[in-house]
């Protein structure tokens, strides 16, 4: 998959997903289901011990179909996909390379928790695939709106109408977004989806 | 730039065999500026032949505002500076120091630190222990010295870490294994060395073979300049033309002519010195870590802080 040129320079861009032969062991965290790229990473894993850790559950079936030999943990959904992966880290020793392959706000909670542990950019790599849908961050109410699929969305903690940016922060691993009538109450834009 | 401070030796301390510590407080009685673990100073000592100017890590508390410490070792290859501050320094003797620079700070989200000194390395790694005692961080000291009368300062590291301090004599044939250094640290460990050059390279590759990313891997080494031929240096904006002599950096001839070019570490790391090439006729003696491969091939780069060039001339645009 071609990454799509970004807006603006905070959004993101993520690269076709390779291992990392610096490292020594690899955690491999899976929040959707993207089967070409499951097959084509395990088909030829790396050097090091492997764990992959699968949150989705039709990523986790065709795991199991594939035959993989590689250590697989299955948790049921993305909150204790995130609790395995801390505790995994809690316990994980340098050399260790993480691999996040999901929609953004999956792979950038995992990513703030990798951060948390002292984890570098240089030892975490990070793929946008599934969903678009876009986690917000309301700059008014500072509140998070997951899952928004359109370019108005509702703030989850104001109630405000937020237009949704394409600045993103790495740190709250979310979109920015804004009061789109606050200048001129009640006009808006006609509502689209623009994150399917 | 390059403001200095006037400041006046006011204490000299025998530490171990032909290693001295030297403190130095501001001419004015007033208050330095607070520096980071792992900053330097660069002293402007007054030799017989003219200024010359070494760089010394700070060593102690980066919070005393009273005075700086620094240790020195006198090189057997001295080139003067180390052998003036052990043989002519006195105390009570003014010197210009520059102001505190950082080429070698700590990772402050770290949630464990190793810090590891070769030598009188372990200079920056004091000053990195005090801060990081003051945070009330993680972290252990690894010091590798020749014999038990060279562990300098190794008392003062003790009170800051304690039991983790641990010393590796090579008199007694102990020796520091990298591997066995590295191996099962948790994720978030960051690890730092100043020591000799060896030391460092081996550090790097034990490192990057154990799978440590360059981001958790941090070291210090200063480079004095190596001495070579004579040559001359034009500077282009000004049709001057400088002699350089063959103990001399051509940084310092610059500043023996009354330049002034832009200097930090003046060891070859910082980049700082960065010259741009107008023309040279000889060959390139590139000492420096700082330029790349390609930098190097291109001959338009030279940091005049440690490379030279073989006899001939070359052409700066200063």
């Amino acid at each position: 998959m071609s990454a799509a040129a970004p807006s603006i320079k905070s959004q993101p861009v993520y690269h076709a997903l390779e291992w990392d032969a610096a490292g020594v062991s690899h955690l491999l965290f899976v929040a959707a289901d993207d089967r070409p790229l499951l097959e084509r990473l395990l088909a030829a894993p790396p050097r090091g011990d492997l764990t992959v850790l699968v949150t989705d559950a039709a990523a986790a079936d065709h795991l199991r179909a594939s035959g993989s030999d590689a250590h697989t943990v299955v948790e049921d959904g993305l909150a204790r996909g995130l609790e395995a992966l801390e505790s995994f880290l809690r316990t994980a020793d340098m050399g260790l390379r993480l691999y996040l392959v999901g929609c953004e706000d999956a792979i950038w909670q995992a990513a703030g928790i990798a951060a948390r542990y002292g984890m570098s950019s240089a030892e975490i790599r990070l793929f946008q695939t599934g969903t678009k849908a876009r986690p917000v961050f309301c700059v008014h109410c500072r509140a998070m709106t997951r899952g928004v699929r359109t370019n108005l969305a509702d703030c989850s903690g104001c109630g405000r109408t937020l237009f949704v940016r394409d600045h993103f922060s790495r740190r709250l691993g979310a979109y920015m977004g804004f009061q789109i009538d606050a200048e001129e109450p009640g006009v808006k834009p006609p509502v689209e989806v623009a994150y399917p | 730039m390059n403001t200095e401070i006037s400041m006046v030796l006011r204490r000299v301390i025998e530490l171990g065999p032909g290693i001295r510590e030297f403190w130095l407080e501001p001419e004015d009685g007033g208050e330095l500026p607070a520096y980071s673990g792992g900053s330097h100073i660069v002293l402007s000592l007054p030799l017989p032949g003219g200024i010359r100017r070494n760089p010394y890590s700070l060593v102690g508390d980066p919070h005393d505002r009273r005075k700086w410490r620094i240790a020195v070792r006198r090189q057997e290859q001295s080139r003067g500076g180390s052998a003036w501050l052990h043989e002519s320094a006195r105390e009570g003797q003014p010197l210009k120091v520059s102001m505190p620079a950082n080429l070698f700070p700590m990772a402050r989200l770290a949630r464990h630190h190793i810090l590891i000194a070769g030598g009188i390395g372990v200079t920056p790694i004091v000053s990195h222990a005090r801060e990081l005692a003051r945070l009330g961080h993680s972290f252990e000291v690894h010091y590798a010295h020749r014999a038990p009368e060279f562990g300098v300062l190794v008392d003062e590291l003790r009170q800051l870490a304690g039991g983790d301090v641990y010393c590796y004599v090579a008199s007694r044939n102990e020796m520091l294994d990298f591997r066995q250094l590295l191996a099962e640290r948790p994720l978030g460990t960051h690890a730092y060395l100043c020591g000799p050059q060896g030391m460092v390279e081996n550090f790097h590759q034990v490192a990057r073979d154990m799978g440590w990313p360059d981001t958790h891997v941090h070291s210090e080494r200063f480079l004095a300049p190596p001495p070579g031929e004579a040559f001359a240096v034009k500077l282009a904006r000004s049709g001057r033309e400088v002699a350089v002599t063959g103990d001399q950096s051509m940084l310092e001839a610059l500043e023996a002519a009354g330049a002034e070019p832009p200097f930090l570490c003046r060891g070859g790391a910082c980049g700082q010195c960065e010259t741009e090439v107008i023309a040279c006729d000889s060959a390139f003696q590139h000492n420096d870590l700082f330029l790349s491969q390609p930098e190097r091939d291109s001959g338009r780069k030279i940091m005049p802080c440690v490379s030279r060039i073989a006899g001939g001339c070359i052409t700066i645009n200063l």
